[in-house]
Parts: C-alpha cells; sequence; structure tokens
C-alpha cells in the first residue's frame, strides 16, 4: 500500500522515466546499445543476482525488441516454406512451372531469413541468461532435455533445409521431384517441431502447471502438456502462413511499384494476387483459431482472462479490432481492384456486390469497434448515466464481437468467391440451380450467425460459450466447405468470357499489399504484448514473481511505440533479406528472359486455385 | 510535457516526415517506407487516444504470525497460499470444471478430517483415495499430486495448517485448526507428517 | 467536384443521425464524441474505397482534389488554394497544439470497468448449497443492504443511486453480471471500492467495504439471491 502514492503518480502523470526510456530507445535504435551491457554487468554485486539492467533502454525494453523481432522472423521462416511447399505441390500436380519458379524465389530467402532468425535466438538466449538469470534458471530446471531436443531439431531441420534448396535444380524430375517435395514436407515438418518446442517454454510461463517428482524428462514432458500450449501451437501456425502469405504480397507489391517491363508487372502482379490469396485463406481461419485460445485461456483462470478481456488490456482487444478490420477491407479492397483491373468491362456488373459487401464490412467493423466503456468526458458521461452508452452498450460484449466477426469473414469469403468466378460464363446445365442453392445457404447462414448472436444475450454464458459460438464457427467453416468445392465443379465446365490481365493493376493495389503486411506485424506484435502482459507481475503466472523494476505492465501508448519500431524493424530486415537474395538474379537478368513461363490471360486460375483452396494438406 | 503527448508529437512528426516523403521522392522504396511510417505513426496516435492504463504488481505479502487472532485470519492467509505460493489451484479447483486436472476440492474441508488433509499435502502417496466423491467410477487425473512441504512448492507447516483452516472454511465449516498451533517464527520445524491413522480414519465415512 | 460534395453530404447525414436519431431512439442516450468521430471515419475510409476502387470513379473522386492542390488549370481558384495550403498546416498544428495545451475540462473517462481480481478470488466457488430458502434469503439481505443503490428490481436505480458518478451497476444488464464468475462478486462485495485495483480506480467506487460489516455467509446469499432476482445466472464452466 505504501508504493500506492507513487503509482498513481506514474500511471496519471506519466513521470518522464519511461517517456525518457523511449526516447534514448529511438535514438539508440537496437543494436547499437548493445555495448551498453558491460556497464550494466559491472553495477551488480556478484551474488545471487536475480536481474541485471543496462541504462537508457532498460532491460525489459532490450529483451522485448530482439524477442519481438525474432518471433516475427521465426513466423516468417515457418511460414515461408508452407507457403513455398505449397507452391511447389500446386506446380507439381498441375504443371504449370510459374508456381514451381515461385517456390523457388521463396525458398532462396530461407538460408538468409534462417540465418538472421538464429542470429537474433542467439542474442536474445545471451540477454536473457544475462538479464534475467532467476527466470532462466528456473526454466533451464524444468526444460532443459527439451533444450537438447530443440538443438537436435535444429541440426534437421538445417540439414534439411540446404538439401532442400541446394537440390532443387537437380532434383526436377520424376521420381527425384516427388523426393524433393517429400523433402519439402520434412522441412516443414521438423519446422513446426520446431516451433512448438519453444512454444512450451512460453506456455508454461502463461499457464504453468503443478510439477510432482520424477525423472527430468518426465517433469519436462509434463510441463510442456500445459492447457494453453495446443492453442497457441495452433493459432502461431496459422498465423505464419498468414504472415508469409502477406509478406510475400508486400514484396510482390513493392517490386510491382519499380517494375521496369511488362514482363515483371505481369509476374509480380501474378505474385501479389497469389500472395494475398494465401494470405486471406489463413486469415478466414485465424480469428477460430483465436477464439480457442482465448477460451482456454479464460479456463485456465479467470484473472488472467478478465485482465485480458475486461480489465486492464481491454482496450488492446479495440486496437486489435482496428487493425483486424483493415486487414479485412485491404483484402477485400484489393480483390475488388483485381477485378475491376484485371477483368475488363467487369466494373459495372460487380460495382453494386462490392458496395453492398462494403457496407456489410463497414457495419460489422462498426460494431466490433464499438468498445462496451467508452472513452467520454465527464460531461459525456452524465448524460450517458455511466460509461455505458444504454443502446450502443450492447454491442461491447464479447456475444456481437463474435458474431460480427464471422460475418466478416462470410462476407470476405464471398469476395473470393466473386473474384473467382468474374469474367467467366457457366455453361453446365445445373449452374442456376446450384447458384440459386449457394445464394441460399450464404444468406440462411449469415441470417443463422445474426440470430444466434441476439440469442446469445438471453441465454447463460456457458451455453453462448460452448454451443451458440461454436455453431456459429461451425456454420462459417460449413458454408466454405460446401462452396468452395461447388463453385469449383461449376467452374470446371465454363467457358471463360474474359482474359483476366495482369500487369493492369493500378499503384494503389501495391500500396494495399503493403498496408496488408503492416498489419499482420503490427497484429503479432500487438498481441506478442498482450500474451506477455497477461501475465502481470509474474515470470511464470502465479508461480514465479517478477521482482524487478520492470514488473509493471506499461500503457497501450507506449507500448505501442515500441510495437511500431518493432514492426519498421522487421520491415527492414526483412528487405534487407529480400535485397540480399535477389541481388544475384538483377546480375544476370538481361541475359536469362523469364518470359516463357509468364501467364498470358488467366485460364488456369480457377484449376489452381482450387488446388490451393481445398484443404487437402495432410500435414498438421 | 507528459509522456503521453510526446509520444503524441513524435507519432504525428513520424506522419509528417511520411508524408513529405510521398510528396517529393520518386524513388519507390523511399515512398513505400513513407507510406508505411504513416501508416505506424497512425497506429500510434490511435493507441494513445484510447485511455492509457499501467498494470503495477501489488505489494508482496508476507506471512507474520504476529498479525493473526483468528481462526479466520488464518483462513484468509490459507486462501491467499492456495492460490499463489501453494500451487493448489494450477490444478485443483474449488467447484466443479470441465478442465480439472486433479479431483475437486468444494466441500474437502467437511469431508475430509484436517489430519487426513495434512497427510494429504504432505505424503501425498500414502494413502490414495481414488474415488472419493462415492460416485460412478474412479475417475483417473492426469496430474500427480506433489509433496506440499518439499521443494519447489515447499509450504511450511504454519503455510499448511492455514491452508487446512481455508479449505475447512470453504466447506462452510467450524475451522479446527487453532491460532495456538502455529509455530512461532524462527523455531518453526519443518512439516512433520502427523500419523492419519493414529486420529481416526476419514470424516467422508459419515458424510454419506 | 461531385464525388467530394457526395462524401460531404454523406458525412452530414451520418453525423445528424448519430446526433440527433440515435439519441431519441427510446431508451437511447447520446453518444459520447470519441464514438461518433469513429463511425465518420468508417464512413469516410467506406467512401474513399469505393470511389477508389476503378480507374474511373477514382479519377472522378480525386482527379479535381489532385488538380485544385497542384493548381492545375483552375482559374480564379488560385487564390483559395493558396489560402487551404497554408491553412491546412496551420490547422493540424492548432489542432496539436488544443490536445496538448493545458485545459481546466476533467480528463476523460477511462476507469476500467471490470479489473481483473486478486488471484485469491478467482476460483473460489459459492459454497452455500442453491435452495430456494437460501435464494429467498439472499433476497431479503439484498433488499435491506443493496437495494438502496442497486435497486430494488436489480436495475441500479435505487432511492439512494442518483447521487452516484459512476452510477450503481444494473445487475438486469446482460452485459454486467452475467458476463462474470459468482466468485468476481463476491470479491466486489467483500472488498468494495476501496479493494480495487489501481486500473480500477479505487476512489472511483463508491461501494462499501462489505467485509466489516457482513459474514461471507450472507454475502454469498447475497449473490444468489442477485442473480435470480435479476434473471440473471453466473458464468460457469461445468
Amino acid at each position: 500500500m505504501r508504493h500506492q502514492g507513487g503509482w498513481i503518480q506514474r500511471l496519471l502523470g506519466s513521470g518522464s522515466v519511461h517517456g525518457g526510456t523511449l526516447l534514448g530507445l529511438v535514438m539508440a535504435a537496437g543494436l547499437l546499445s548493445l555495448p551498453a551491457l558491460a556497464f550494466g554487468a559491472d553495477a551488480v554485486p556478484p551474488a545471487a543476482t536475480e536481474y541485471r539492467d543496462i541504462p537508457y533502454v532498460g532491460s525489459r525494453n532490450m529483451i522485448w525488441i530482439v524477442a519481438q523481432l525474432h518471433l516475427l522472423l521465426a513466423g516468417f521462416v515457418l511460414g515461408v516454406p508452407i507457403f513455398a511447399w505449397l507452391c511447389e505441390v500446386v506446380a507439381w500436380k498441375t504443371g504449370e512451372k510459374r508456381y514451381d519458379k515461385l517456390a523457388k524465389e521463396f525458398t532462396k530467402l530461407l538460408t538468409s531469413a534462417y540465418a538472421t532468425t538464429a542470429l537474433f535466438g542467439g542474442i536474445l538466449l545471451f540477454l536473457l541468461i544475462s538479464f534475467y538469470p532467476k527466470l532462466m534458471n528456473y526454466l533451464t530446471d524444468i526444460f532443459f532435455p527439451s533444450f537438447i531436443v530443440y538443438c537436435l531439431l535444429f541440426l534437421v531441420e538445417t540439414a534439411t533445409l540446404y538439401l532442400y534448396w541446394y537440390g532443387w535444380d537437380a532434383m526436377q524430375d520424376g521420381g527425384k521431384k516427388t523426393f524433393h517435395i517429400f523433402l519439402g514436407f520434412m522441412l516443414n515438418f521438423f519446422a513446426f517441431f520446431i516451433m512448438i518446442v519453444p512454444n512450451s517454454w512460453a506456455t508454461f510461463q502463461a499457464s504453468p502447471v503443478v510439477l510432482a517428482e520424477g525423472s527430468d524428462l518426465a517433469r519436462a514432458w509434463a510441463a510442456t502438456w500445459n492447457p494453453t500450449w495446443w492453442p497457441v501451437n495452433i493459432h502461431r501456425i496459422i498465423a505464419n502462413v498468414v504472415l508469409g502469405g502477406y509478406i510475400c504480397g508486400a514484396y510482390a507489391g513493392i517490386r510491382y511499384l519499380s517494375a521496369r517491363n511488362t514482363e515483371e508487372r505481369d509476374h509480380y502482379d501474378w505474385m501479389g494476387y497469389v500472395g494475398n490469396f494465401i494470405g486471406v485463406f489463413g486469415l478466414l481461419s485465424l480469428p477460430f483459431a483465436g477464439y480457442w485460445l482465448m477460451r482456454e485461456i479464460y479456463q485456465y483462470n479467470q484473472q488472467m482472462g478478465i485482465t485480458l478481456m475486461g480489465g486492464f488490456l481491454s482496450w488492446l482487444f479495440i486496437l486489435q479490432a482496428m487493425l483486424i478490420g483493415v486487414l479485412f477491407l485491404g483484402s477485400n479492397y484489393y480483390f475488388w481492384l483485381g477485378i475491376t483491373y484485371r477483368i475488363p468491362g467487369s466494373e459495372m456488373k460487380y460495382r453494386k456486390p462490392m458496395l453492398a459487401m462494403l457496407i456489410a464490412l463497414l457495419l460489422c467493423l462498426g460494431v466490433w469497434m464499438t468498445p462496451h466503456s467508452l472513452v467520454a468526458s465527464m460531461e459525456e458521461a452524465r448524460k450517458m448515466g455511466g460509461s455505458h452508452h444504454p443502446l450502443l452498450g450492447v454491442f461491447g460484449v464479447m456475444s456481437a464481437k463474435m458474431t460480427v466477426a464471422n460475418l466478416m469473414i462470410l462476407v470476405t469469403f464471398m469476395s473470393f468467391i466473386m473474384y473467382w468466378r468474374a469474367g467467366k460464363q457457366e455453361t453446365a446445365g445445373w449452374a442456376k440451380v446450384a447458384k440459386a442453392i449457394m445464394g441460399g445457404i450464404l444468406a440462411l447462414s449469415a441470417i443463422a450467425v445474426i440470430v444466434l448472436g441476439v440469442w446469445g444475450y438471453f441465454v447463460p454464458a456457458l451455453i453462448r460459450i460452448n454451443y451458440f459460438s461454436t455453431t456459429q464457427v461451425l456454420v462459417v467453416l460449413g458454408v466454405m466447405l460446401t462452396i468452395t468445392p461447388l463453385t469449383a465443379l461449376l467452374l470446371r465446365s465454363a467457358k471463360t468470357t474474359t482474359e483476366m490481365v495482369w500487369g493492369k493493376m493500378p499503384a494503389r493495389a501495391g500500396y494495399a499489399l503493403v498496408l496488408n503486411a503492416v498489419m499482420v506485424i503490427l497484429l503479432m506484435t500487438l498481441m506478442g504484448y498482450a500474451r506477455s502482459s497477461s501475465r502481470v507481475h509474474w515470470h511464470v503466472y502465479g508461480v514465479l514473481r517478477d521482482t524487478s523494476p520492470y514488473a509493471y505492465s506499461p500503457a497501450l501508448g507506449s507500448a505501442a511505440a515500441i510495437m511500431a519500431l518493432n514492426t519498421f524493424f522487421f520491415c527492414m530486415i526483412v528487405a534487407f533479406i529480400f535485397w540480399v537474395a535477389t541481388m544475384s538474379d538483377k546480375a544476370k537478368a538481361p541475359s536469362a528472359s523469364t518470359k516463357s513461363e509468364l501467364p498470358h490471360g488467366m485460364p488456369a486460375l480457377a484449376g489452381a486455385s482450387s488446388a490451393l483452396d481445398e484443404p487437402k494438406v495432410p500435414k498438421f | 510535457m507528459s509522456e503521453v503527448v510526446q509520444l503524441q508529437l513524435i507519432g504525428l512528426s513520424v506522419i509528417g516526415i511520411g508524408i513529405l516523403i510521398l510528396l517529393f521522392i520518386r524513388a519507390t522504396f523511399a515512398r513505400v517506407i513513407g507510406f508505411v511510417w504513416i501508416v505506424l505513426g497512425l497506429f500510434t496516435l490511435t493507441a494513445l487516444s484510447v485511455p492509457q492504463m499501467a498494470s503495477l504488481p501489488p505489494v508482496e505479502e508476507k506471512f507474520d504470525i504476529a498479525t493473526v487472532k483468528t481462526p479466520t485470519d488464518m483462513a484468509t492467509i490459507g486462501q491467499k497460499i492456495f492460490f499463489s505460493k501453494g500451487q493448489c489451484a494450477l490444478c485443483h479447483t474449488i467447484g466443479p470444471s470441465e478442465s480439472a486436472r486433479c479431483p475437486d476440492l468444494k466441500g474437502i474441508g467437511a469431508k475430509l478430517s484436517r489430519e487426513f488433509l495434512f497427510e494429504s499435502l504432505t505424503q501425498p502417496q500414502a494413502y490414495i483415495y481414488l474415488d472419493y466423491r462415492h460416485e460412478g467410477i474412479a475417475k483417473e487425473y492426469p496430474a500427480r499430486m506433489p509433496y506440499i512441504n518439499k521443494n519447489p512448492i515447499g509450504l511450511s507447516r504454519n503455510e499448511i495448517l492455514s491452508v487446512i483452516a481455508f479449505l475447512q472454511q470453504m466447506s462452510g465449516e467450524p475451522i479446527s485448526v487453532t491460532v495456538a498451533e502455529l509455530a512461532a517464527p524462527g523455531q518453526e520445524a519443518p512439516a512433520a507428517p502427523v500419523k492419519a491413522s493414529q486420529s481416526g480414519p476419514v470424516a467422508v465415512a459419515q458424510a454419506h | 467536384m461531385g464525388p467530394l460534395i457526395k462524401l460531404i453530404v454523406l458525412n452530414v447525414v451520418v453525423y445528424a443521425i448519430l446526433k440527433f436519431v440515435v439519441p431519441n431512439v427510446p431508451g437511447s442516450a447520446p453518444l459520447p464524441a470519441s464514438l461518433v468521430f469513429l463511425y465518420m471515419m468508417l464512413t469516410t475510409s467506406g467512401f474513399v474505397i469505393f470511389a477508389t476502387v476503378s480507374a474511373e470513379s477514382k479519377e472522378a473522386f480525386w482527379g479535381p482534389i489532385q488538380r485544385f492542390l497542384t493548381g492545375e488549370n483552375i482559374g480564379g481558384l488560385q487564390a483559395l488554394r493558396y489560402g487551404v495550403l497554408i491553412l491546412f498546416p496551420l490547422l493540424v498544428g492548432w489542432q496539436t497544439y488544443n490536445s496538448t495545451a493545458v485545459s481546466d475540462a476533467p480528463p476523460s473517462e477511462n476507469r476500467t470497468i471490470h479489473p481483473a481480481p486478486p488471484g485469491e478470488y478467482t476460483g473460489l466457488s459459492n459454497p452455500i448449497s442453491k435452495t430456494p430458502d437460501a435464494i429467498q434469503q439472499g433476497k431479503g439481505f439484498y433488499a435491506a443492504f443493496c437495494s438502496p443503490c442497486h435497486g430494488g428490481n436489480f436495475d441500479g436505480k435505487g432511492p439512494a443511486a442518483r447521487g452516484f458518478n459512476p452510477p450503481p451497476a444494473n445487475f438486469s444488464d446482460p452485459t454486467t453480471i452475467a458476463m462474470l464468475q459468482e466468485s468476481y462478486l463476491f470479491w466486489r462485495i467483500k472488498k468494495g471500492g476501496v479493494g480495487l485495483p489501481i486500473e480500477g480506480m479505487p476512489w472511483k467506487s463508491a461501494m462499501p467495504r462489505w467485509e466489516v460489516e457482513l459474514p461471507d455467509e450472507w454475502i454469498w446469499k447475497i449473490i444468489m439471491g442477485e442473480y435470480d432476482g435479476a434473471h440473471q445466472s453466473p458464468r460457469t464452466w461445468e
């Protein structure tokens, strides 16, 4: 209690401590401050050191930045092989060489990206050992068997990656290609384990379990199987695909903007399309995984659940809604631009449906972004009778948010289907019936989602969470799983009325792709902050207390500044990786023309994308 | 100038620089960076416009025997230990839960005698009572009960007694642990097991 | 300047609806400026997205603005252009100054309505069995201790409610106690306003600390009576 006065001051007046830190941070910018480690180390007495610090930046901020960059790079390094492997499989199945080329182009990044990730992982490890010895001792004591497993996994993964990349051209035909595809699968298989092993360390910190006596292996195994481990694993694997897809899109966008000739324009336009498509495909299932994770957290510990949903982090979810909203709008915008620019003459035909979808998206976003307790001046609050608006306050709770999230997914899915069908004329006799059925399914499911959402207010929370929300999710998933094959079937016999034209997209399409990628990265940094600060003042929730001066969690504004900084650093690192990897291409560009592999018109689009969106990927 | 204002000004200047880049520079990559700056600046400004709340750690509380006057005080301390240092709540719930990793402890203080509770905490494998609810088939739980009086949890005898007081209180039972039983600081012996078998069996038999 | 005028008209219409129609719906109240701003931003961004989705509509929307700003063939509007180019940065500066200047208006509300309870209260369950008797007793206690503020109808409109800011919670609203577990209510009743953590702003709740007056058993009964009377049920995990 005695510290409270000081805390309040720090909280409200926002004393200059943190502001100074931040300024220092901007100036010292990341790695430059590493030499400062030496100063921090002298200042502490040698016996039983629990924490060390560095001046200006602060140990916590340093760890924050490095850990976030490592995680983003790891997401990129794990997402890209999935993306590349999917493209390679598509190329293998359909015989379209440009997918193989795309896959190779991205695999080329992997070696340097992989090294950068490992570099940041190493920096993170050294910083953690230096700054947080107490925590590291505790975790090592529990997890050292999995540390060793992790090292072994790294060896195998690296070996596979080298085989996969350097064997690309050598293993192009017949059985060799099959083996190469298998190598790609193994690459992703090991990568998955490389992801879930550290996940177990991080999730143990958030949701620890009691460890009884036993062998070291048994203890590590018990700690690994903590309640949020699998929800996080699933959430992250999907998010990595999304990140990989959108970064591919952004790269294509930038290359498209700076393209000098038609071939380049065509190629990068098409690449942007593929990247956006894979990103959206993952994005559609991401909210479900996130919802499951949140539910597990709430169930694991009510305190953590309330901290996130109703407590000091509740505003974070409004920011999250904004970022996801922009991401959905950006992805749809790109689809719509694709329709009007790539399919000549289709603009007037699709103007009305686009407007309807846009309005639906905006209404949903409006509901999602309406907070439960509003920012209001004293005067306004008095008029409302509290900080809840009597009418719009109902938008502030989970039932409404869940409903609009599902609706936004539905609309985006419709947008995708519309794009897929644009410029084609169905010839099958049952086309009319099929279209009517699809329209009916969409309308009914939208109504079902809304009815369940409204009804959700009148039933106990448990029924809403266990049955209503689950049903909403199943309805939306069901729609996707019925309409996708139906459309694929319908378009198999369709005749193309208007050929798709590549390389005609306006500059703003490139910027939209960049915007989407930035949104995904920001979202990952934001949710990283949420995961970390939901543990409040614990290293290991409820077990090992953070007794350092950084046990507090900063307010959203200053946290957002660091998130923005992290996002920018990451963008620059990725740009550097791309630049390094493509340097040699530019050197040989004049001689090797890629023209023969480039798309002219888009007859293969439907087949190609249906091979992608039928989720018959056997892994994970 | 408060920190929020400082950050707002930084955000605004970043946006300003971004706009200037877009207005005056032709190179694509620089323009994209300018665009990214505008986006990041807008994000930071938005985050600064919502209520700013930090989460501060509460004061650490110590188990001080001098403040304990009544069994209820013991139960209050026991409640804190149950949900923090004792790590009981990592597995056990009070009241049913579908994710329970261990038996539900609702009403446990009424069903089991305090000696049995003490033995369960200090010698968890001594007498495993799989089906303490007497309904349906015995349930297997994924977690194994650790020794509460040994590392890593290592509660002292005083703390264990407080937890028992809390469990009894939560079950609507009179608290049978008395303040006099608490050892004064310094002379506190490590929690020695009390033989449950000597003090009569389990109270659960009468409960049904 | 067709589309630009459309955009302005659209925003005016949305503003009028939010300002004059929504507050007059029965049971509604005026919207805070932050919310109006949010909805107008959404409207504007929606309009811009739709206007720039094709080349023609983008030209119709952006072309005149660009020509005006760059001063291409705008004839008599040149003076206006210089005016805008000078005034706009000044406007931004003024806005920035205004938002950072010291003002005598009270800061806006930023209290967390449901701060996280301390760990030792999160896992409790009601030890009293749910019998009609106990519920009836709980309602009796409620009437005696809680109803002066939270109201006999559990709607937060008791005779003493008017004096408080923030007002007492309305339990019949499905967004209040129905979202919470019983243990949360137990904590809030027992510790009252002073027991709130810092993010809940301890001085912003007049809830008494009932642990000094009521035994735990009564509090649990009151909770049962509250849920029953307000026709809500607590959040559970079974």
